[in-house]
């Protein structure tokens, strides 16, 4: 979902091709380290956009045979294929189609047993028992066992895992095998939801013992052939997947293409049969076309603005509330995103479990914020927006945001800073009083856990209240989903009231696939169908 | 006069070419040296480290502190330029800083760009073969037809394709030769191994912007060579002795013109060595220029500098030969100073 190709400030060529890559990389950066979680249940999945044909490929009975190729952006050497420190869709694409989840998250992010079968607590939520998935085999004829999911998760403990987040609540030591296909796991805190920490690709399964990654053995639908970083790999089907027949093609080749125009031309041309994150705009032109398939995902990843509600003005709740109230966010998603999103309403995760669907949309109402300015003595606001090229829709977000602010007296001054410096905590990150970002969240408690709690990593907003962190406390172990989900509506009302997230769209996966391939369904769960590439197959 | 410097007088006077091929070499050295040092203060000062880049927002302030120990990033930039240069030396390219950081205990850079180093040359040899004899045969066209419709037509669409960015030519192609006709692929994917030269059709259109981005100066250069040498007593009595127009082309003109055209020919393989870097994104042509954008977001310092280097050497190197083919088409040059 790049535009940022086309739209190259005119700068030198070389310097604009940096700028270029180094925006994306950032993002790519940026949104994979806070791909923090997924989680079953609910949503509005695909389909219903008003401006997307989305959804299903598929149509007769699957065929077996041919080699599928599918291209995201290229990370260079800083490919990996370890499920522990990939960050790139490029790198999740690989883990994804070489490894399997202990729980599958479907495109409407309900849930189905991956390598578990069973999940079962004690009665607070502090132990579970996980049964696994019998007659499973790894890559190299291994039978797939208990012991491979704990040395999985202490693998994913250590600190230089990129899955902590997900397992920092277990005691990875603790972890008993109970018999060779159960395992038992005791937690830190009570966690009533505990499956949903195993659907990010940073958790999915490796075989016990495996270090480098050089030669990776998993569960998946792919065997591991050949990887060139920053170029292409190549991975045979397995003719052994426990949801045989699938996968249908032979062969799975993932190419690195940095470029948007060059890996939507390679799409147009056939040397490509789909690839990752096509640019809205030309989304936009194709969908009418129809000579591609556009793919779109009704995912809940926010872009967001947010105000560190320790600096003033913004400790000031009402004019935290005046500025939420200014946006116009259908007319932000037509402009920054060529329509490709659904609006936010300044709470994140629209879509998954818990998400609070009580609260009344929010809307621009110039006059209210007005009066907010007036009351909190603000009025002729001026303030530093930082703003950044870091995914397409930022600059452009934060130039329609300062238009829309003129009509309530306010003046927002944009400042275009460097994207590496964006998200790097030494130089600007969580250093900026207004500032834009963007989550890839797929799960509540994770992004709450990472952006609200007390100690947050990435705590952008500097939200810091005692009872708040209780009230997420409690709605995390809560074994009781009506009791819980009352606790979450608790939590989200104080963030929609008083928070420092101003949250104007859920931004849609955009991609786009060959009119050859069937079988990809579009999923809010991930890009590209959710690179479920064991569906498609070729007429 | 010192008996060195008399020993010196005496070599310049027995080979004048010897004498400039070591003053020449000397300085390119010392070119090299300056330029490596350029390079290596501008990964420096660089915002960001792989560190960060590579842990992103999920680094703590000890990863990325013991990261950047590993990377030998805590120690002085002296210690870590003379390291680098020191390594070079000994034909050691160092660690991709991402590689390491990634936890890998050797992640050798050669490795990581030989292949790129491979795909680029190609292009680059392509481009050339096709540039410099085109150069000269546009330039002479429209040097003989000075001020009649195929000069114009010569001079217009070289300056057409030098003022459009290469990224401006390669869609432009794109939209003819893919998008129109569909003769030609627009992209110009090389699999790992592979040999671009194995689909030539590929490199049609990346040739082409390469070319049309480059042609122009040469050509004009060779034009106005041309021009002046032909407005020459010589040439016009040679003219007037009935010689054949070819031969005096040939024999006569050419030669002289040629001698500014070779420097100018060697800045436009200097300056293709930048466009490719451009041309390469656009066609996602595998080669330095995609590794070296990379490395740049990646801020994979250590490969950076490598290929920057590269590169200035490559520049160095094409200066020396076309200085070298110059004193040798001057006999004028050769005479001791």
């Amino acid at each position: 979902m790049s535009d940022a190709q086309n739209d190259r400030p005119p700068i030198a060529p070389v310097e604009a091709l940096f700028d270029q890559r180094l925006s994306r990389q950032t993002l790519l950066r940026g949104a994979a380290g806070a791909m923090l979680g997924m989680s079953p249940l609910v949503a509005a999945a695909c389909g219903g956009s008003s401006s997307s044909t989305t959804a299903q490929t598929s149509g007769g009975t699957p065929k077996r045979g041919g080699v599928l190729r599918v291209s995201f952006a290229s990370a260079g050497t800083a490919e990996t294929l370890s499920p522990l420190i990939a960050v790139t869709p490029i790198d999740q694409a690989r883990i994804q189609n070489l490894y399997d989840p202990l729980i599958i998250t479907n495109p409407d992010f309900s849930t189905s047993p991956g390598l578990a079968l069973e999940w079962n607590a004690n009665s607070d939520a502090t132990v579970w028992e996980i049964k696994l998935r019998p007659d499973v085999t790894f890559h190299n004829g291994k039978d797939f066992t208990a012991d491979d999911v704990i040395y999985s998760i202490q693998q994913m403990a250590k600190p230089s895992s990129y899955a902590v987040p997900f397992v920092s609540g277990i005691n990875a030591k603790d972890i008993k095998k109970v018999d060779k296909l159960t395992l038992q796991v005791p937690l830190k805190s009570p966690d009533a939801d505990l499956p949903s920490n195993f659907a990010q690709y940073n958790t999915w399964i490796f075989q016990n013992g495996e270090t480098d990654f050089k030669h990776p053995v998993g569960t998946g639908p792919f065997v591991y052939e050949s990887f060139v970083p920053g170029q292409q790999s190549v991975f045979k089907r397995n003719p052994n997947y426990w949801q045989s027949p699938k996968p249908y093609v032979d062969e799975l080749k993932i190419i690195g293409i940095t470029d948007n125009g060059a890996r939507l031309n390679s799409l147009l041309s056939g040397q490509i049969d789909a690839m990752g994150m096509l640019p809205t705009a030309q989304a936009k032109a194709h969908q009418s076309t129809g000579d591609i398939v556009v793919l779109t995902g009704k995912s809940p990843q926010p872009i967001m603005f947010y105000m560190d509600v320790t600096k003033p003005p913004f400790d000031n709740n009402d004019v935290r509330m005046a500025m939420k109230l200014i946006v116009d966010r259908p007319a932000m998603i037509e402009g920054a995103l060529n329509g490709f999103g659904s609006v936010g309403n300044d709470i994140v995760g629209k879509g998954l479990p818990f998400y609070d669907t009580s609260l009344p949309q929010r809307v621009q109402d110039i006059e209210q914020a007005k009066s907010l300015l007036k009351k909190a003595g603000q009025e002729n606001l001026t303030v530093e927006l930082q703003t950044s090229e870091i995914i397409p829709g930022f600059v452009e977000s934060a130039t329609l945001l300062a238009q829309q602010a003129k009509a309530a007296g306010v003046t927002i001054n944009l400042k275009q800073v460097p994207a590496n410096s964006y998200y790097n905590p030494s130089l600007l990150y969580l250093k900026m009083a207004f500032a834009e970002t963007q989550w890839a969240i797929t799960g509540m408690k994770f992004f709450y856990l990472q952006a609200l709690a007390k100690d947050a990593p990435y705590n952008e907003t500097h939200w810091n209240d005692a009872s708040f962190n209780d009230l997420l406390v409690k709605a995390i172990g809560e074994t009781d989903k009506t009791k819980a989900q009352d606790t979450w509506n608790q939590i989200q009302e104080i963030q929609y009231n008083q928070g420092g997230y101003i949250d104007w769209v859920a931004a849609d996966w955009v991609d786009g696939l060959s009119t050859k391939v069937k079988g990809m369904t579009a999923s809010g769960a991930g890009a590209l169908g959710n690179m479920n590439f064991m569906d498609a197959y070729f007429e | 006069m010192t008996a060195v410097a008399e020993r010196r007088g005496r070599v310049r006077e027995r080979s004048p070419v010897l004498a400039f091929l070591g003053r020449r070499m000397a300085g390119a050295v010392v070119a090299i040296f300056v330029a490596s040092l350029v390079i290596f203060l501008g990964t420096v000062v660089l915002p960001g480290d792989a560190a960060s880049v590579v842990l992103g927002r999920n680094g703590t302030p000890e990863q990325v502190s013991a990261l950047n120990h590993r990377l030998h990033l805590d120690k002085p930039a002296s210690q870590e330029y003379a390291d680098w240069i020191s390594g070079l030396a000994h034909g050691d390219l160092g660690d991709s800083a991402v590689g390491l950081v990634q936890g890998e205990k050797h992640a050798p850079v050669w490795p990581l760009i030989s292949s790129p180093v491979k795909n680029s040359l190609i292009l680059a040899l392509v481009t050339a073969i096709f540039m410099i004899p085109l150069s000269l045969f546009l330039g002479v066209v429209a040097a003989v037809n000075a001020g009649r419709p195929a000069d114009h037509v010569i001079s217009l669409g070289t300056l057409a394709g030098i003022a459009l960015p290469e990224f401006v030519i390669g869609s432009l192609l794109v939209g003819v030769f893919f998008v129109g006709l569909g003769w030609l692929p627009p992209v110009a994917l090389v699999p790992p191994g592979a040999n671009p030269l194995d689909d030539p059709k590929k490199l049609v259109l990346p040739v082409l912007t390469l070319l049309l981005a480059s042609l122009a100066s040469g050509v004009r250069m060779v034009r106005a060579g041309m021009i002046e040498v032909l407005r020459t007593e010589y040439v016009q009595t040679a003219r007037l002795n009935g010689l054949p127009e070819r031969r005096v082309l040939a024999r006569y003109a050419m030669r002289n013109a040629l001698a500014p055209s070779i420097q100018v020919l060697a800045q436009n393989l200097q300056w293709l060595i930048g466009g490719i870097i451009i041309t390469e994104s656009v066609f996602a042509y595998p080669g330095l220029g995609t590794t070296l954008v990379t490395a740049v977001g990646n801020r994979d310092v250590t490969v950076v500098r490598d290929i920057a280097l590269l590169i200035a050497i490559a520049y160095i190197l094409i200066n020396l030969v076309a200085d070298l083919i110059v004193m040798l088409l001057v006999p004028k040059l050769r005479e001791p100073a």
